[in-house]
């Protein structure tokens, strides 16, 4: 049995609208084949999906929505001919992005819990009627072309938040209430995805020891089903900034690599939306939170203080 | 036979040598030429302590050369060298702290654990050990696993690593080092913990190099395998050239482009970086602190490929390390972080900087934090296990600082001008002090000095500090107008600590600058608070050592022994040592009391006879091995060296006092003797005579004589004895210390052996001494004049062990006795001759005289016997030669005689060489002798 393979240029697979998708096919056989002809096709997706979350039951039951089409191309790569035994190597180069396509169109590679922005490209071999057609599929990564966005933004604007307990609106612990804390920092907001997260914190008082202090990245996605908006926000990465009680008044660094696939730039598309937040969680040391051992992080507890901040993720052009 | 008749005083003026009058006294001061030569030598001799200044100067020539051609770059073997100094670190880290066999973990340590091998302190561990199940451990229990067994997990998952390494499973890799790398959470472990960090850290250096050969592997070759370019190895980089003049080359031999001082992140393909930046990544995923921050050091290196600064990225870590609240994962933590920094091109000192600093600030949380708990044990064993990061990051820090650097970090430790308002932790403070450039220890003493006040925590002893600081000052003295302030302001702190032990270790320290300058009021000062503090308190082991250093400075400083006891207090403090470090102490003293001339002072012989008894107490003088006799030889020496001017009574009395302390040490009494014998001589000596004193004196020899074990040394004081009691006219006494003499001869015996020869010698002069005295003893009418020489005669015909040579020597020494008792006048005669000698009391008795030529054909046959006897022909040549010339000067050449000489010299002619000058010599005499018998 012939067996068909494609190799990418590149071995991160990561490729921009702009650019041309490189590759080889590669059939290994030993006899020689006749085919009618090879084709590769483009195929580039929207794939928007509701479960649990904020969905209703309903929404639940009817699932999946109609995906959203972004580029669907077939190009012939060698007309009917034929194929010699051993390894047959054919290159092929297809430009992602006709020159008259949309400019905004060429969503970034994404995999979310709702939401799927996939890239796929397929070799057909069609061998007549008598023998079946050989096929691969391969996924490859698209990020946005640096070309499309704005310069690195300067400098990005940190925001100031402060936590204490009177900015805490769920229950906290009585001796957190009276003993009082104030942690303090600062933090971009603004970041390219190429970059890590920045900031700083400062414990600057708490009377009921710190256990940990941790950054959760979380993922916004926003589907619009009728007339409504399906919100499903989850953890990405948890990164610990602090591990105990930590000294105060001591400027502790945040500093958070973004994870790839994860991320992508924040989109606001019409029926669908993908942000990006930061929850600040601190724990105090508490007996009770033993026995809670597992939960979501953003479940405000008795010994736990919250704070989120919005995070628009931008591509940038990078320094090479 | 006949004895000859002499005339000595004629003979003597005879054979005198000629005198001639010398133009200079031979030990008279040298000439001035001499002198200088003496001078000149003096320079050139070496001191091997001494700093040898060329070499010093060809040293400086040295680093010059080499460092000229490589300017920028950091000195390669410095690199090597941290390389070692971290081998050698971790290695002494782990034997420094003793690890229990039982290592107690908490839940943290889950990764360890494999099957139910753990031990559960509860009394129910025995029924789920019976178990055998895999059990983990859950939240606030504290388990017991064995120690080994811990090391053994670790050595599992290293191999483990290998393995996934080796089959490209590099996310596995990665995983298990997490895993271990999550096992330093666990404080828990405490003294176990250094050893855990050694074994992790290896883990995670070694996954360090194999990520980086991968990703300089990717930098080099293309998929395909063909070559871009060369880059250096992990440890070249970090710059391990045996020479660093020396160019790379390549495999093949080709001179590389590259080395890595022009290592741009420029010359990096896209692959390699890619892979770097996904490492980096991946180590970036790790949601704990701790794992996160030692991997990204494990990988730290690997920066390189994607940063040409990548300093900036430790600078990120230090403060990322912050986050650890836990002093000793964090102080580890930080050991690492400069580890790793070293690894890096160019290390800044800043790093390190804001390492201390840090850790400076978390340990000042820690300690104040949880003083109210009154768990202080255990957090001064916490802070003694941290002890060694801070040690070594301090030192990393200061080690290789430039003058200019130094003031900045200095400056940015917070010890800049206004150092007294910094805020060091002890236990910081100490690593500072202790690693910081002597000169500004000394040129800001004071400073430091308000600094040490400042810090009193439970991380270190306050009064370490302070000694720490007296010993640098040692090194190097402060500037002479500070001295003065600071000494007193030691004091003054120091006044304030009540414990004995540690004011004496405190003041151990700064002693040898208060006695530099002659801040005599100070001395006075510390005595007094050593002798308030030691009213009522013990004293340790350490206060003991560090007072014998003090004591030690001391007597060091003074010149004569009266100063020392003339300081108050100085016997009380003394009396509180104890042991051994007290007999150093004495010997000390007693070294300095013996060091010049006669001690004349009651008062110090008083003091010194008292110490001297107590180190007579400590010492079992009769077990000690003979080249361990240095107490024995100064307290003799002290005995000795002791002197009561014409206070004689007193010095008996003293020598008396001496025999009822020291009696057990031999060779002291031996000086007893001596020393009384000295005092009747002396006695004697004096215009009007004390009989009764000189009695005393002999009688006291007398008493102390028997207890003296050494045969020989016995044999010759009864003859010192007897010759003093003889000058005295103690003649009854003379003759029973001389036949107490001749007993001792009996019980003596001397064994085969390598000294035996030796001390055949020895016996021999003694006795030929005992014959010349015997000539000048009047001798006992009711026991006649040959009393003595009979019996020693005796002596050398009964005693077993007399070798024919000795007996030939003996015998040849008892003639001429005989011949001279038999003279009218004698020889010579003790106290000029006042006194009577042998011959008064018989001359011209023909009994007398028939007895003495009878004992001397008597001897005369033996000595022909022994010298036969003798079994070597040299030594019997010789042998009879003394012989006949022994004879030829005791007796008149008759037929007889001369038949006898003859015998001998034809013995002689037997075993030596005809030339032999002794042969010849005596040859002439025998013919000139036997010409007169011819004649007559």
């Amino acid at each position: 049995m012939p067996v068909v393979e494609l190799k990418l240029s590149r071995t991160n697979r990561i490729y921009r609208p702009s650019e041309h998708l490189q590759g080889q096919i590669i059939v290994n056989s030993r006899s020689s084949i006749s085919h009618s002809g090879i084709r590769l096709a483009l195929n580039g997706s929207v794939n928007l999906q509701v479960r649990g979350g904020s969905a209703g039951v309903i929404e639940s039951v009817y699932g999946v929505i109609k995906p959203i089409s972004i580029v669907n191309r077939s190009i012939l790569v060698s007309p009917s001919g034929k194929l010699a035994s051993g390894t047959n190597e054919i290159p092929f180069s297809v430009i992602l992005r006709q020159p008259n396509e949309n400019l905004g169109k060429y969503y970034e590679t994404f995999h979310g819990t709702d939401i799927n922005i996939q890239y796929l490209v397929t070799v057909d071999i069609s061998r007549g009627y008598l023998h079946k057609s050989l096929s691969a599929t391969m996924e490859f990564i698209v990020e946005s072309d640096t070309a499309d966005f704005l310069e690195r933004p300067l400098s990005s604007e940190m925001v100031i938040f402060y936590i204490t307990q009177d900015t805490q609106r769920h229950p906290l612990l009585p001796e957190l209430r009276s003993g009082g804390f104030r942690v303090t920092g600062k933090m971009s907001t603004l970041c390219s995805l190429s970059d890590p997260l920045t900031g700083e914190l400062i414990v600057e008082t708490s009377a009921v020891p710190i256990n940990s202090i941790d950054i959760h990245l979380c993922r916004v996605e926003s589907v619009i089903l009728g007339e409504r908006i399906i919100t499903e926000t989850s953890v990405i990465q948890t990164t610990q900034i602090a591990d105990g009680d930590v000294c105060r008044n001591i400027t502790l660094p945040i500093y958070v690599i973004l994870p790839r696939l994860l991320t992508c730039p924040t989109v606001f598309a019409g029926p669908f939306s993908i942000e990006f937040k930061v929850y600040i969680v601190i724990t105090f040391q508490s007996e009770l939170s033993k026995l809670h051992p597992k939960t979501d992080p953003r479940t405000p507890r008795l010994w736990l203080a919250i704070e989120s901040l919005p995070m628009e993720l931008l591509r940038c052009r990078s320094d090479d | 036979m006949e004895f000859r008749h002499r005339d000595y005083s004629a003979e003597a003026k005879l054979f005198m040598l000629r005198h001639d009058r010398a133009e200079t006294h031979p030990l008279s001061a040298h000439s001035s030429q001499q002198a200088n030569i003496a001078d000149d030598q003096i320079l050139q001799y070496d001191d091997p302590l001494r700093a040898d200044d060329s070499a010093t100067v060809s040293s400086f020539y040295l680093e010059d050369t080499e460092n000229s051609p490589s300017i920028g770059v950091p000195s390669d073997s410095a690199f090597l060298s941290a390389e070692k100094e971290w081998s050698s670190f971790t290695r002494f880290m782990t034997q420094r702290f003793p690890v229990p066999k039982l290592v107690s973990v908490t839940s943290v340590s889950n990764a360890i654990i494999k099957v139910g091998k753990t031990h559960e302190k509860s009394s129910t561990g025995m029924h789920s050990e019976e178990l055998e199940e895999p059990q983990s451990i859950t939240e606030n229990e504290v388990k017991v696993i064995n120690r080994q067994y811990y090391i053994n997990r670790l050595r599992e998952f290293k191999d483990e690593l290998i393995r996934a390494w080796d089959a490209s499973d590099r996310v596995t890799a990665l995983k298990i080092s997490v895993k271990v790398t999550k096992l330093l959470k666990d404080t828990c472990v405490l003294q176990f913990y250094p050893t855990l960090f050694v074994l992790v850290t290896d883990i995670l250096d070694m996954l360090g190099n194999f990520v980086w050969d991968r990703i300089k592997r990717k930098a080099e070759f293309t998929e395909d395998g063909a070559r871009i370019c060369s880059l250096p190895d992990l440890h070249l980089v970090n710059g391990c050239f045996s020479n660093p003049v020396e160019p790379l080359y390549g495999f093949c031999g080709e001179r590389l482009w590259f080395n890595f001082e022009n290592f741009k992140i420029k010359d990096i393909c896209q692959n390699a970086k890619e892979t770097c930046h996904n490492w980096f990544c991946k180590i970036g995923a790790i949601q704990e602190l701790l794992p996160r921050i030692y991997l990204e050091l494990a990988l730290l290196p690997c920066w390189r490929f994607l940063s040409d600064q990548p300093v900036v990225v430790t600078q990120r870590l230090v403060v990322m390390a912050r986050g650890l609240a836990d002093p000793l994962a964090s102080a580890y933590c930080r050991l690492y972080l400069t580890h790793c920094a070293h690894k890096l091109p160019s290390c800044d000192v800043g790093v390190l900087v804001s390492c201390v600093n840090d850790m400076n600030a978390q340990l000042k949380h820690f300690i104040t934090a949880k003083e109210t708990d009154g768990s202080t044990d255990n957090k001064v064993l916490l802070v003694g296990v941290m002890e060694p990061t801070i040690e070594y990051i301090i030192k990393c820090m200061f080690k290789n600082v430039s003058q200019r650097e130094l003031d900045r970090t200095l400056l940015a430790l917070g010890l800049g001008r206004n150092m007294e308002i910094s805020q060091c932790v002890s236990v910081v403070l100490h690593h500072i002090l202790k690693e910081l450039a002597v000169e500004v220890v000394s040129s800001n003493a004071m400073e430091f000095l308000q600094l040490i006040d400042h810090s009193n925590d439970s991380s270190f002893h306050q009064f370490m500090n302070y000694r720490l600081l007296g010993l640098r000052l040692c090194e190097k003295r402060p500037p002479v107008y500070i001295v003065d302030t600071l000494v007193n302001n030691v004091l003054k702190v120091i006044a304030q600590n009540e414990s004995l032990d540690e004011y004496l270790t405190v003041i151990d320290a700064y002693l040898d600058t208060v006695l530099q300058n002659h801040l005599d009021s100070c001395i006075k000062t510390i005595l007094e608070g050593i002798s308030q503090r030691s009213c009522n308190k013990e004293i340790d082991e350490n206060g003991v050592l560090s007072l014998q250093s003090i004591l030690g400075k001391l007597l060091s400083h003074y010149q004569s022994v009266e100063d020392v006891f003339a300081l108050s207090h100085f016997l009380e403090i003394l009396d509180l040592l104890v042991g051994r470090p007290r007999s150093v102490i004495i010997i000390d003293i007693l070294k300095m009391a013996t060091r010049n001339s006669y001690i004349r002072d009651p008062a110090t012989i008083e003091l010194l006879f008292e110490i001297s008894q107590a180190l007579n107490d400590s010492f079992d003088f009769a077990n000690m091995k003979e080249d361990d006799n240095q107490p024995e030889h100064l307290l003799s020496r002290f005995v000795q060296l002791v002197d009561f001017g014409i206070e004689r009574e007193r010095h008996l009395a003293f020598l008396v006092e001496c025999r009822g302390a020291f009696g057990t040490i031999d060779k002291l009494k031996e000086t007893l003797v001596h020393s009384s014998n000295g005092l009747t001589v002396k006695a004697l000596k004096d215009a009007k005579k004390n009989v009764n004193f000189v009695k005393a004196c002999i009688a006291f020899s007398e008493v102390t004589l028997p207890s003296i074990s050494t045969q020989i040394k016995q044999f010759n004081l009864y003859l010192e004895t007897a010759e003093v009691a003889l000058l005295g006219g103690l003649i009854s006494h003379a003759d029973e210390l001389i036949d107490s003499a001749i007993s001792c001869l009996h019980n003596m015996e001397i064994k085969e052996g390598s000294r035996a020869a030796a001390e055949a010698e020895l016996l021999l002069s003694s006795i030929q001494k005992l014959c010349s005295l015997l000539v000048m003893l009047p001798g006992n009418p009711s026991h006649g004049s040959v009393h003595f020489p009979k019996i020693l005669v005796s002596f050398v015909t009964n005693v077993p062990w007399m070798t024919p040579r000795m007996k030939t020597g003996i015998l040849c020494a008892i003639l001429p006795l005989l011949a001279a008792c038999s003279q009218n006048r004698l020889p010579y005669h003790a106290d000029k001759g006042v006194l009577w000698g042998s011959n008064n009391v018989f001359f011209g008795d023909s009994a007398n005289l028939y007895e003495l030529v009878s004992l001397s054909e008597h001897i005369v046959q033996n000595l022909v016997d022994a010298v036969l006897q003798e079994s070597s022909p040299a030594a019997r040549g010789a042998m009879a030669l003394e012989a006949c010339n022994s004879i030829l000067s005791s007796f008149t050449i008759k037929d007889e005689t001369y038949a006898i000489c003859s015998k001998l010299m034809e013995t002689a002619k037997l075993c030596m060489n005809e030339s032999n000058k002794y042969l010849q010599s005596t040859f002439h005499l025998l013919e000139k002798k036997s010409q007169l018998l011819v004649k007559g």
